[in-house]
Protein backbone atom coordinates (compact mmCIF):
# COMPACT_ATOMS: atom_id res chain seq x y z
CA UNK A 1 0.00 0.00 0.00
CA UNK A 2 1.71 3.04 -1.10
CA UNK A 3 0.13 5.91 0.58
CA UNK A 4 0.73 9.89 -0.36
CA UNK A 5 -0.37 12.49 2.36
CA UNK A 6 -1.07 16.32 0.96
CA UNK A 7 -0.18 18.27 4.03
CA UNK A 8 0.19 22.04 4.52
CA UNK A 9 2.12 24.35 6.83
CA UNK A 10 -0.36 26.99 8.55
CA UNK A 11 -0.26 30.50 10.94
CA UNK A 12 -1.33 29.20 14.38
CA UNK A 13 -4.62 30.11 14.86
CA UNK A 14 -2.99 32.41 17.87
CA UNK A 15 -0.96 34.60 15.14
CA UNK A 16 -1.66 37.91 15.06
CA UNK A 17 -2.65 39.06 11.26
CA UNK A 18 -2.56 42.56 9.65
CA UNK A 19 -3.81 44.28 6.96
CA UNK A 20 -0.94 46.30 5.17
CA UNK A 21 -1.32 49.59 3.79
CA UNK A 22 -4.41 49.61 1.08
CA UNK A 23 -5.33 45.87 1.68
CA UNK A 24 -2.55 44.67 -0.79
CA UNK A 25 -0.92 42.06 1.66
CA UNK A 26 -0.94 40.82 4.85
CA UNK A 27 1.69 40.53 7.54
CA UNK A 28 1.63 37.17 9.88
CA UNK A 29 3.29 36.31 12.91
CA UNK A 30 5.65 33.45 12.53
CA UNK A 31 4.14 31.06 14.50
CA UNK A 32 2.81 28.17 12.43
CA UNK A 33 1.66 24.58 13.08
CA UNK A 34 0.58 21.72 10.73
CA UNK A 35 -3.09 22.39 9.63
CA UNK A 36 -5.16 20.74 11.97
CA UNK A 37 -7.16 18.26 9.35
CA UNK A 38 -3.78 17.20 7.90
CA UNK A 39 -3.08 16.07 10.92
CA UNK A 40 -5.73 13.19 11.05
CA UNK A 41 -4.33 12.11 7.35
CA UNK A 42 -0.81 11.89 8.40
CA UNK A 43 -2.00 9.72 11.33
CA UNK A 44 -4.63 7.58 9.47
CA UNK A 45 -1.80 7.11 6.28
CA UNK A 46 0.44 5.94 8.96
CA UNK A 47 -1.92 3.24 10.82
CA UNK A 48 -3.17 2.06 7.72
CA UNK A 49 0.32 1.56 6.47
CA UNK A 50 0.63 -0.81 10.15
CA UNK A 51 -1.77 -2.84 9.58
CA UNK A 52 -1.05 -3.28 5.67
CA UNK A 53 2.28 -2.28 5.07
CA UNK A 54 3.93 -0.22 2.19
CA UNK A 55 5.25 3.64 2.32
CA UNK A 56 3.83 6.82 3.28
CA UNK A 57 5.01 9.95 1.50
CA UNK A 58 3.99 13.71 2.68
CA UNK A 59 4.06 16.21 -0.23
CA UNK A 60 3.47 20.17 0.28
CA UNK A 61 3.89 23.11 -1.41
CA UNK A 62 5.88 25.92 -0.42
CA UNK A 63 9.03 28.06 0.23
CA UNK A 64 10.69 28.90 3.57
CA UNK A 65 9.32 27.43 6.56
CA UNK A 66 6.66 25.27 4.04
CA UNK A 67 9.35 22.24 4.72
CA UNK A 68 8.53 21.85 8.82
CA UNK A 69 5.29 20.05 7.88
CA UNK A 70 7.22 17.97 6.16
CA UNK A 71 9.86 17.18 9.01
CA UNK A 72 6.31 16.96 11.64
CA UNK A 73 5.78 13.85 9.19
CA UNK A 74 9.31 12.72 9.26
CA UNK A 75 8.89 12.99 12.94
CA UNK A 76 5.57 10.92 13.24
CA UNK A 77 6.91 8.51 11.20
CA UNK A 78 6.50 8.66 7.61
CA UNK A 79 8.98 6.91 5.08
CA UNK A 80 9.54 10.21 2.27
CA UNK A 81 9.18 13.33 1.74
CA UNK A 82 8.85 16.20 -1.39
CA UNK A 83 9.30 19.66 -1.39
CA UNK A 84 7.31 21.60 -4.13
CA UNK A 85 10.11 24.44 -3.63
CA UNK A 86 9.62 27.11 -5.97
CA UNK A 87 8.62 30.60 -5.81
CA UNK A 88 6.24 29.86 -9.36
CA UNK A 89 4.44 27.57 -6.58
CA UNK A 90 3.47 30.22 -4.66
CA UNK A 91 0.32 31.84 -4.49
CA UNK A 92 -2.22 30.13 -6.19
CA UNK A 93 -6.16 29.76 -5.94
CA UNK A 94 -7.02 25.69 -5.47
CA UNK A 95 -7.27 25.09 -8.70
CA UNK A 96 -3.36 25.97 -9.67
CA UNK A 97 -2.40 24.47 -6.24
CA UNK A 98 -4.20 21.06 -6.94
CA UNK A 99 -2.63 20.60 -10.61
CA UNK A 100 0.79 20.84 -8.65
CA UNK A 101 -0.04 18.52 -5.94
CA UNK A 102 -1.36 15.97 -8.87
CA UNK A 103 1.56 16.31 -11.02
CA UNK A 104 3.69 15.47 -7.80
CA UNK A 105 1.31 12.52 -6.91
CA UNK A 106 1.22 10.94 -10.01
CA UNK A 107 5.16 11.04 -10.36
CA UNK A 108 4.90 7.62 -8.50
CA UNK A 109 1.74 4.90 -8.49
CA UNK A 110 -0.31 5.29 -5.40
CA UNK A 111 -3.48 3.40 -3.65
CA UNK A 112 -4.71 6.08 -1.59
CA UNK A 113 -3.71 9.99 -1.21
CA UNK A 114 -4.77 11.51 1.85
CA UNK A 115 -5.54 15.10 2.87
CA UNK A 116 -7.21 17.40 5.25
CA UNK A 117 -10.38 18.54 4.54
CA UNK A 118 -9.23 21.83 4.32
CA UNK A 119 -6.72 23.83 5.14
CA UNK A 120 -7.18 25.74 8.07
CA UNK A 121 -5.75 28.85 6.48
CA UNK A 122 -7.29 29.86 2.89
CA UNK A 123 -10.54 27.94 3.96
CA UNK A 124 -11.11 26.78 0.40
CA UNK A 125 -11.34 23.08 0.60
CA UNK A 126 -11.37 22.47 -2.86
CA UNK A 127 -7.52 20.74 -3.30
CA UNK A 128 -8.85 17.47 -2.21
CA UNK A 129 -11.46 17.01 -4.68
CA UNK A 130 -9.63 18.78 -7.55
CA UNK A 131 -6.42 16.65 -6.73
CA UNK A 132 -8.88 13.68 -7.47
CA UNK A 133 -10.78 15.28 -10.39
CA UNK A 134 -6.93 15.70 -12.14
CA UNK A 135 -6.23 12.18 -11.76
CA UNK A 136 -9.24 10.74 -12.97
CA UNK A 137 -9.67 9.32 -9.06
CA UNK A 138 -12.78 9.01 -6.86
CA UNK A 139 -12.76 10.76 -3.58
CA UNK A 140 -14.37 10.95 -0.31
CA UNK A 141 -14.52 13.91 1.40
CA UNK A 142 -14.89 14.60 5.48
CA UNK A 143 -14.48 11.10 6.32
CA UNK A 144 -14.34 10.17 10.33
CA UNK A 145 -13.99 6.26 10.00
CA UNK A 146 -12.11 4.49 7.02
CA UNK A 147 -11.23 0.42 6.43
CA UNK A 148 -9.51 -0.71 3.77
CA UNK A 149 -9.55 -3.79 2.56
CA UNK A 150 -9.22 -6.00 -1.16
CA UNK A 151 -8.70 -2.99 -2.88
CA UNK A 152 -11.03 -0.98 -1.76
CA UNK A 153 -11.86 1.68 1.25
CA UNK A 154 -15.20 1.85 3.09
CA UNK A 155 -15.09 5.16 4.65
CA UNK A 156 -18.01 7.11 6.60
CA UNK A 157 -18.27 10.86 6.70
CA UNK A 158 -20.18 12.93 8.51
CA UNK A 159 -23.10 15.30 6.12
CA UNK A 160 -25.72 17.57 7.33
CA UNK A 161 -28.48 15.22 7.95
CA UNK A 162 -26.53 12.27 9.36
CA UNK A 163 -24.00 10.12 8.38
CA UNK A 164 -23.35 8.50 5.15
CA UNK A 165 -21.27 5.35 4.30
CA UNK A 166 -19.19 4.81 0.50
CA UNK A 167 -17.43 2.59 -0.67
CA UNK A 168 -14.92 3.66 -3.92
CA UNK A 169 -12.40 1.39 -5.65
CA UNK A 170 -8.43 1.86 -4.49
CA UNK A 171 -6.73 4.77 -5.71
CA UNK A 172 -8.86 7.12 -4.58
CA UNK A 173 -8.36 10.53 -2.30
CA UNK A 174 -9.75 10.78 1.17
CA UNK A 175 -10.35 13.94 2.89
CA UNK A 176 -10.30 13.76 6.40
CA UNK A 177 -12.27 15.40 9.56
CA UNK A 178 -12.08 15.75 12.74
CA UNK A 179 -13.59 12.20 14.47
CA UNK A 180 -10.91 10.17 12.19
CA UNK A 181 -8.24 9.51 14.79
CA UNK A 182 -6.17 11.08 17.76
CA UNK A 183 -2.78 12.47 15.76
CA UNK A 184 0.48 10.79 17.96
CA UNK A 185 3.24 13.26 19.12
CA UNK A 186 5.92 12.42 17.86
CA UNK A 187 9.04 10.86 20.05
CA UNK A 188 12.31 12.34 20.55
CA UNK A 189 13.71 9.49 17.93
CA UNK A 190 11.67 10.90 15.11
CA UNK A 191 11.85 14.40 15.72
CA UNK A 192 15.98 13.65 15.71
CA UNK A 193 15.44 11.84 12.56
CA UNK A 194 13.76 14.74 11.27
CA UNK A 195 16.25 17.24 11.86
CA UNK A 196 18.90 15.20 9.64
CA UNK A 197 16.77 14.14 7.08
CA UNK A 198 17.40 15.32 3.51
CA UNK A 199 14.36 15.97 1.83
CA UNK A 200 13.97 15.99 -1.68
CA UNK A 201 12.54 19.11 -3.56
CA UNK A 202 10.72 19.40 -7.19
CA UNK A 203 10.63 22.38 -9.30
CA UNK A 204 7.91 22.88 -11.90
CA UNK A 205 10.20 21.81 -14.48
CA UNK A 206 10.82 18.30 -12.42
CA UNK A 207 6.89 18.22 -12.69
CA UNK A 208 6.56 18.61 -16.57
CA UNK A 209 4.92 22.69 -15.35
CA UNK A 210 5.02 25.77 -16.89
CA UNK A 211 5.34 28.42 -14.40
CA UNK A 212 2.72 30.31 -16.38
CA UNK A 213 0.43 27.35 -15.34
CA UNK A 214 0.81 26.90 -11.93
CA UNK A 215 1.15 29.96 -8.53
CA UNK A 216 -0.14 33.54 -8.75
CA UNK A 217 0.19 33.46 -12.80
CA UNK A 218 -1.62 29.96 -12.98
CA UNK A 219 -4.71 31.19 -10.84
CA UNK A 220 -8.06 32.00 -12.30
CA UNK A 221 -9.27 33.37 -9.19
CA UNK A 222 -7.28 36.47 -8.00
CA UNK A 223 -7.32 38.30 -4.40
CA UNK A 224 -8.16 41.69 -5.20
CA UNK A 225 -7.59 43.18 -1.81
CA UNK A 226 -7.95 41.74 1.41
CA UNK A 227 -10.42 43.72 4.34
CA UNK A 228 -11.03 43.58 7.96
CA UNK A 229 -13.96 41.42 9.11
CA UNK A 230 -16.25 43.36 10.14
CA UNK A 231 -16.00 44.85 14.07
CA UNK A 232 -19.40 44.43 16.65
CA UNK A 233 -19.47 47.88 18.84
CA UNK A 234 -18.98 47.53 22.34
CA UNK A 235 -20.80 44.57 23.93
CA UNK A 236 -24.00 46.63 25.75
CA UNK A 237 -24.75 44.30 29.05
CA UNK A 238 -28.00 43.72 30.71
CA UNK A 239 -28.10 44.48 33.82
CA UNK A 240 -30.74 43.33 36.95
CA UNK A 241 -30.92 40.15 38.75
CA UNK A 242 -31.57 36.84 36.45
CA UNK A 243 -35.49 37.04 35.88
CA UNK A 244 -34.81 40.89 35.42
CA UNK A 245 -31.99 40.35 32.63
CA UNK A 246 -33.66 37.16 31.16
CA UNK A 247 -37.46 39.35 30.27
CA UNK A 248 -35.69 42.25 29.01
CA UNK A 249 -32.83 40.01 26.63
CA UNK A 250 -36.34 38.61 25.45
CA UNK A 251 -37.72 41.82 24.50
CA UNK A 252 -34.25 42.97 22.99
CA UNK A 253 -34.59 40.15 20.97
CA UNK A 254 -38.26 39.80 19.95
CA UNK A 255 -39.17 43.72 19.78
CA UNK A 256 -35.88 45.18 18.85
CA UNK A 257 -33.73 42.82 16.86
CA UNK A 258 -36.60 40.92 16.16
CA UNK A 259 -34.63 37.67 15.46
CA UNK A 260 -37.06 35.51 17.08
CA UNK B 1 -27.50 39.00 -21.05
CA UNK B 2 -25.15 36.62 -18.63
CA UNK B 3 -26.46 33.26 -18.17
CA UNK B 4 -26.47 31.78 -14.24
CA UNK B 5 -27.05 28.37 -13.78
CA UNK B 6 -27.91 27.55 -9.73
CA UNK B 7 -27.11 24.42 -8.67
CA UNK B 8 -30.38 23.51 -6.43
CA UNK B 9 -30.14 21.31 -3.85
CA UNK B 10 -32.93 19.16 -2.26
CA UNK B 11 -33.78 17.13 0.47
CA UNK B 12 -36.70 14.73 0.20
CA UNK B 13 -39.50 17.38 -1.00
CA UNK B 14 -37.92 20.38 0.18
CA UNK B 15 -35.16 22.54 -1.51
CA UNK B 16 -32.30 23.46 1.00
CA UNK B 17 -31.61 26.85 2.29
CA UNK B 18 -28.67 28.13 0.88
CA UNK B 19 -30.26 27.25 -2.42
CA UNK B 20 -33.43 28.82 -1.60
CA UNK B 21 -31.07 31.74 -0.77
CA UNK B 22 -29.89 31.78 -4.05
CA UNK B 23 -33.02 31.70 -5.77
CA UNK B 24 -34.25 34.46 -3.81
CA UNK B 25 -31.08 36.38 -5.10
CA UNK B 26 -31.37 35.36 -8.75
CA UNK B 27 -35.14 36.84 -8.61
CA UNK B 28 -33.29 40.14 -7.68
CA UNK B 29 -30.74 39.31 -10.19
CA UNK B 30 -33.96 38.52 -13.29
CA UNK B 31 -35.46 41.83 -12.56
CA UNK B 32 -32.40 44.22 -13.82
CA UNK B 33 -32.60 42.32 -17.26
CA UNK B 34 -28.46 41.88 -17.07
CA UNK B 35 -28.73 37.87 -16.13
CA UNK B 36 -30.92 35.35 -17.33
CA UNK B 37 -31.20 32.44 -14.38
CA UNK B 38 -31.52 28.57 -15.03
CA UNK B 39 -32.11 26.49 -11.77
CA UNK B 40 -30.64 23.05 -12.22
CA UNK B 41 -31.33 19.97 -10.25
CA UNK B 42 -30.05 16.49 -10.73
CA UNK B 43 -31.03 12.91 -9.33
CA UNK B 44 -34.18 11.99 -8.24
CA UNK B 45 -36.50 15.34 -7.83
CA UNK B 46 -40.23 15.14 -7.89
CA UNK B 47 -42.37 17.10 -10.06
CA UNK B 48 -43.69 19.24 -7.89
CA UNK B 49 -40.98 20.42 -6.43
CA UNK B 50 -39.34 21.15 -10.02
CA UNK B 51 -42.61 23.47 -10.45
CA UNK B 52 -41.94 24.84 -7.13
CA UNK B 53 -38.30 25.65 -7.97
CA UNK B 54 -39.60 27.08 -11.46
CA UNK B 55 -41.50 29.42 -9.48
CA UNK B 56 -37.98 31.19 -8.89
CA UNK B 57 -36.06 30.86 -12.16
CA UNK B 58 -37.31 30.97 -15.81
CA UNK B 59 -35.91 27.72 -16.52
CA UNK B 60 -34.98 24.53 -14.57
CA UNK B 61 -33.12 21.83 -15.81
CA UNK B 62 -33.59 18.29 -14.34
CA UNK B 63 -30.65 15.95 -15.03
CA UNK B 64 -31.36 12.73 -14.67
CA UNK B 65 -29.73 9.31 -15.44
CA UNK B 66 -29.71 6.13 -13.51
CA UNK B 67 -26.21 6.99 -12.15
CA UNK B 68 -27.50 9.96 -10.39
CA UNK B 69 -29.54 8.44 -8.38
CA UNK B 70 -27.99 8.16 -5.47
CA UNK B 71 -25.46 11.38 -4.77
CA UNK B 72 -21.79 10.91 -5.95
CA UNK B 73 -19.24 14.08 -6.26
CA UNK B 74 -18.58 11.89 -9.51
CA UNK B 75 -21.69 11.90 -11.36
CA UNK B 76 -22.94 14.94 -10.25
CA UNK B 77 -19.83 16.97 -11.27
CA UNK B 78 -19.93 14.83 -14.83
CA UNK B 79 -23.54 15.90 -15.19
CA UNK B 80 -23.56 19.70 -14.22
CA UNK B 81 -20.01 19.96 -16.09
CA UNK B 82 -21.74 18.51 -19.00
CA UNK B 83 -24.70 20.72 -18.53
CA UNK B 84 -22.83 24.01 -18.38
CA UNK B 85 -20.83 23.53 -21.63
CA UNK B 86 -23.82 23.78 -23.42
CA UNK B 87 -25.26 26.32 -21.59
CA UNK B 88 -22.41 28.32 -21.33
CA UNK B 89 -23.49 30.64 -18.01
CA UNK B 90 -21.50 33.42 -16.82
CA UNK B 91 -21.72 31.78 -13.71
CA UNK B 92 -22.59 28.69 -11.29
CA UNK B 93 -23.98 29.52 -8.17
CA UNK B 94 -24.69 26.58 -5.14
CA UNK B 95 -24.90 26.94 -1.29
CA UNK B 96 -21.63 26.14 0.33
CA UNK B 97 -23.03 22.99 1.98
CA UNK B 98 -21.05 19.49 2.59
CA UNK B 99 -22.65 18.13 -0.71
CA UNK B 100 -21.53 21.75 -2.81
CA UNK B 101 -18.29 22.05 -0.97
CA UNK B 102 -17.63 18.05 -1.73
CA UNK B 103 -18.27 18.16 -6.04
CA UNK B 104 -18.21 21.65 -7.07
CA UNK B 105 -14.54 21.67 -7.10
CA UNK B 106 -14.31 18.43 -9.37
CA UNK B 107 -16.78 20.51 -11.63
CA UNK B 108 -14.07 23.59 -11.98
CA UNK B 109 -11.69 21.11 -12.73
CA UNK B 110 -13.90 19.62 -15.38
CA UNK B 111 -14.43 23.15 -16.64
CA UNK B 112 -10.90 24.27 -16.08
CA UNK B 113 -12.56 27.47 -14.10
CA UNK B 114 -12.38 29.79 -10.93
CA UNK B 115 -13.95 28.57 -8.00
CA UNK B 116 -14.56 30.98 -4.79
CA UNK B 117 -15.71 28.70 -1.97
CA UNK B 118 -17.74 29.60 1.65
CA UNK B 119 -18.86 32.99 -0.02
CA UNK B 120 -20.62 35.49 3.00
CA UNK B 121 -20.80 38.39 0.66
CA UNK B 122 -21.40 38.81 -2.84
CA UNK B 123 -21.86 42.41 -5.43
CA UNK B 124 -23.31 40.44 -8.40
CA UNK B 125 -23.49 43.58 -10.30
CA UNK B 126 -20.29 44.71 -10.76
CA UNK B 127 -18.14 43.52 -13.23
CA UNK B 128 -16.55 41.25 -12.85
CA UNK B 129 -19.05 39.87 -10.17
CA UNK B 130 -16.56 40.51 -6.74
CA UNK B 131 -17.04 38.05 -3.72
CA UNK B 132 -16.20 38.27 -0.12
CA UNK B 133 -14.67 35.10 1.59
CA UNK B 134 -13.19 34.88 4.96
CA UNK B 135 -9.97 33.35 5.42
CA UNK B 136 -7.79 32.23 8.43
CA UNK B 137 -10.95 30.90 10.23
CA UNK B 138 -12.63 34.52 9.69
CA UNK B 139 -9.47 36.76 10.61
CA UNK B 140 -9.26 38.36 7.83
CA UNK B 141 -11.91 38.69 4.61
CA UNK B 142 -10.32 38.52 0.49
CA UNK B 143 -12.59 39.80 -1.61
CA UNK B 144 -11.31 37.76 -5.23
CA UNK B 145 -12.58 37.70 -8.76
CA UNK B 146 -12.76 35.88 -11.85
CA UNK B 147 -12.71 37.19 -15.41
CA UNK B 148 -13.09 34.17 -16.81
CA UNK B 149 -15.84 32.59 -17.55
CA UNK B 150 -17.71 30.45 -16.03
CA UNK B 151 -16.62 31.20 -12.23
CA UNK B 152 -18.15 28.75 -9.85
CA UNK B 153 -19.35 30.52 -6.31
CA UNK B 154 -20.02 28.54 -3.36
CA UNK B 155 -22.43 30.93 -0.96
CA UNK B 156 -22.47 30.18 2.90
CA UNK B 157 -25.75 29.41 3.92
CA UNK B 158 -27.63 32.31 5.82
CA UNK B 159 -25.84 34.54 3.78
CA UNK B 160 -29.14 35.62 1.89
CA UNK B 161 -32.74 36.06 2.66
CA UNK B 162 -35.48 34.47 1.37
CA UNK B 163 -37.89 36.35 -0.57
CA UNK B 164 -41.04 34.80 -1.46
CA UNK B 165 -41.19 33.15 -4.99
CA UNK B 166 -43.12 34.62 -8.43
CA UNK B 167 -46.49 33.85 -9.94
CA UNK B 168 -45.15 32.54 -13.34
CA UNK B 169 -43.83 29.22 -13.21
CA UNK B 170 -40.68 28.52 -15.73
CA UNK B 171 -40.10 25.89 -18.43
CA UNK B 172 -38.98 22.71 -16.83
CA UNK B 173 -36.23 20.07 -18.76
CA UNK B 174 -35.60 16.94 -18.44
CA UNK B 175 -32.07 16.16 -19.60
CA UNK B 176 -30.61 12.77 -20.04
CA UNK B 177 -27.24 12.87 -18.53
CA UNK B 178 -25.96 9.66 -20.36
CA UNK B 179 -23.00 8.98 -18.12
CA UNK B 180 -20.64 6.21 -19.25
CA UNK B 181 -20.43 3.40 -17.91
CA UNK B 182 -17.93 3.00 -15.13
CA UNK B 183 -17.76 6.62 -14.62
CA UNK B 184 -18.81 6.03 -11.20
CA UNK B 185 -17.01 4.61 -9.04
CA UNK B 186 -18.36 5.51 -5.65
CA UNK B 187 -20.75 2.94 -4.39
CA UNK B 188 -23.05 4.34 -1.68
CA UNK B 189 -23.67 1.78 0.45
CA UNK B 190 -25.88 3.38 3.65
CA UNK B 191 -27.19 6.75 4.65
CA UNK B 192 -27.93 7.24 8.21
CA UNK B 193 -30.36 10.26 8.92
CA UNK B 194 -30.44 12.62 12.20
CA UNK B 195 -33.87 12.13 13.54
CA UNK B 196 -36.74 14.66 11.48
CA UNK B 197 -36.88 17.98 12.73
CA UNK B 198 -33.31 18.76 14.12
CA UNK B 199 -32.33 21.52 11.72
CA UNK B 200 -28.60 21.40 11.43
CA UNK B 201 -26.10 24.25 13.17
CA UNK B 202 -25.35 25.75 9.03
CA UNK B 203 -28.57 26.25 8.46
CA UNK B 204 -30.23 27.04 11.66
CA UNK B 205 -31.58 30.77 12.28
CA UNK B 206 -31.24 30.28 16.25
CA UNK B 207 -28.61 28.60 18.22
CA UNK B 208 -27.83 28.43 21.67
CA UNK B 209 -24.34 26.74 22.47
CA UNK B 210 -23.75 25.90 26.00
CA UNK B 211 -19.51 25.46 26.98
CA UNK B 212 -18.17 24.10 29.72
CA UNK B 213 -20.14 26.40 31.91
CA UNK B 214 -22.96 23.61 31.81
CA UNK B 215 -20.56 21.69 34.15
CA UNK B 216 -22.45 18.47 33.25
CA UNK B 217 -23.67 16.41 29.89
CA UNK B 218 -26.92 15.99 31.34
CA UNK B 219 -27.59 20.36 31.81
CA UNK B 220 -27.71 20.69 28.31
CA UNK B 221 -30.95 19.71 28.79
CA UNK B 222 -31.52 23.60 30.20
CA UNK B 223 -30.81 24.88 26.26
CA UNK B 224 -32.40 22.07 24.66
CA UNK B 225 -35.98 22.89 26.49
CA UNK B 226 -35.17 26.87 25.55
CA UNK B 227 -34.27 25.70 21.79
CA UNK B 228 -37.04 23.90 21.54
CA UNK B 229 -39.76 27.11 22.05
CA UNK B 230 -37.94 28.99 19.71
CA UNK B 231 -36.99 26.31 16.90
CA UNK B 232 -33.14 26.42 17.46
CA UNK B 233 -30.51 24.26 17.34
CA UNK B 234 -27.78 23.64 20.13
CA UNK B 235 -24.32 23.99 19.79
CA UNK B 236 -21.50 22.73 21.63
CA UNK B 237 -17.55 24.28 22.14
CA UNK B 238 -14.76 22.38 21.52
CA UNK B 239 -13.89 21.19 25.03
CA UNK B 240 -17.20 20.11 25.32
CA UNK B 241 -17.33 17.85 22.59
CA UNK B 242 -13.99 16.36 23.12
CA UNK B 243 -15.02 15.72 26.49
CA UNK B 244 -17.47 13.58 24.83
CA UNK B 245 -20.58 15.68 26.21
CA UNK B 246 -22.03 16.30 23.25
CA UNK B 247 -21.43 15.04 19.53
CA UNK B 248 -18.68 16.14 16.93
CA UNK B 249 -21.60 17.20 14.36
CA UNK B 250 -22.79 19.75 17.20
CA UNK B 251 -19.56 21.47 17.39
CA UNK B 252 -19.04 25.36 16.08
CA UNK B 253 -15.40 26.71 15.73
CA UNK B 254 -12.36 26.42 13.95
CA UNK B 255 -12.46 22.09 14.15
CA UNK B 256 -16.21 22.55 14.01
CA UNK B 257 -18.95 24.06 12.12
CA UNK B 258 -18.70 27.94 10.90
CA UNK B 259 -21.93 28.89 11.31
CA UNK B 260 -23.94 32.46 10.61
CA UNK B 261 -27.32 32.37 12.41
CA UNK B 262 -29.74 35.24 12.98
CA UNK B 263 -29.02 35.15 16.88
CA UNK B 264 -26.38 32.98 18.65
CA UNK B 265 -26.73 32.86 22.30
CA UNK B 266 -23.58 31.39 24.30
CA UNK B 267 -24.33 30.01 27.19
CA UNK B 268 -20.81 29.14 29.87
CA UNK B 269 -18.88 29.58 26.62
CA UNK B 270 -15.10 31.62 27.20
CA UNK B 271 -14.55 32.56 24.24
CA UNK B 272 -11.42 31.13 22.82
CA UNK B 273 -10.29 31.97 19.51
CA UNK B 274 -11.25 28.60 18.01
CA UNK B 275 -14.32 29.10 18.98
CA UNK B 276 -15.09 32.54 17.37
CA UNK B 277 -13.87 31.65 14.15
CA UNK B 278 -16.74 29.33 14.03
CA UNK B 279 -19.42 32.01 15.04
CA UNK B 280 -18.16 35.45 14.33
CA UNK B 281 -20.51 36.11 11.33
CA UNK B 282 -23.16 35.85 13.37
CA UNK B 283 -26.25 39.00 13.10
CA UNK B 284 -26.93 38.94 16.74
CA UNK B 285 -24.95 37.67 19.63
CA UNK B 286 -25.51 37.35 23.46
CA UNK B 287 -23.46 35.57 25.53
CA UNK B 288 -24.25 34.66 29.11
CA UNK B 289 -21.19 33.64 31.24
CA UNK B 290 -20.52 34.50 35.31
CA UNK B 291 -17.33 35.97 34.52
CA UNK B 292 -17.76 39.72 33.48
CA UNK B 293 -13.98 39.37 31.74
CA UNK B 294 -14.84 36.45 29.95
CA UNK B 295 -13.71 36.74 26.58
CA UNK B 296 -16.55 35.98 24.57
CA UNK B 297 -18.12 39.57 25.86
CA UNK B 298 -15.53 41.11 23.21
CA UNK B 299 -17.63 39.40 20.64
CA UNK B 300 -21.36 39.81 21.44
CA UNK B 301 -23.70 41.97 20.96
CA UNK B 302 -25.57 41.58 23.89
CA UNK B 303 -24.00 40.26 27.58
CA UNK B 304 -25.67 39.53 31.17
CA UNK B 305 -23.14 38.27 33.35
CA UNK B 306 -25.02 36.25 35.41
CA UNK B 307 -25.67 32.35 36.19
CA UNK B 308 -26.87 30.52 33.21
CA UNK B 309 -28.82 27.93 35.49
CA UNK B 310 -30.95 31.13 36.38
CA UNK B 311 -30.89 33.03 33.47
CA UNK B 312 -31.30 30.49 30.38
CA UNK B 313 -34.51 28.69 32.37
CA UNK B 314 -35.85 32.30 32.92
CA UNK B 315 -35.30 33.26 29.43
CA UNK B 316 -37.25 29.99 28.60
CA UNK B 317 -40.55 31.07 30.84
CA UNK B 318 -40.20 34.35 29.58
CA UNK B 319 -40.48 33.05 25.91
CA UNK B 320 -42.95 30.84 26.40
CA UNK B 321 -44.78 33.75 27.54
CA UNK B 322 -44.65 36.20 25.09
CA UNK B 323 -44.66 33.13 21.81
CA UNK B 324 -47.91 32.07 23.91
CA UNK B 325 -46.40 28.21 23.96
CA UNK B 326 -46.20 27.65 27.47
Amino acid sequence: MNIVVLAKHVPDAEALIEIKGTGEKLEIEQKFAVSLFDEFALEEALRIRERLGGRVKVITLGTGKAIEVLRTGIAMGVDEALLLDHEAFLGGDGYATALSLSRAIAKEACDLVLCGKQAVDDDRGEVGPMVAQFLGLPHVGSVVKVDIAEGRATAESLVEDGRVVVEVPLPAVLTTQKGLNEPRVPLVMGVMKAMKAQIPRATPEDLGLDPNQIGLAGSKVRIRRYLPPKKRSQVQFIAGDAPGAAAEAVRILIDVERVI
Amino acid sequence: MDRVLIFVETKGDEVKKGSLELLSEARKLAQTGRFAIEAVVIGKVAPSLREAISLYAEKVVHIVDPLLDAYTPEGYSLALADYARTSQPRMILAGATQVGRDFLPRVAVLLECGIASDVTAANWLDNPVTLVRPVYGGKVLTEVVCEESPFLVLTRPNTFDITSPGEKTGEVVERHASLPAGSVKTRMLRREEKPKGKVDLTEADIIVTGGRGLKAPENFTILEDFAAVIGGTVGATRSVVDAKWRDQEDQVGKSGKTVSPKLYIAAGVSGAIHHIMGMDTSKVVLAINRDPNAIIFNYATYGIVGDLFEVVPAMTAELKKRLGRG
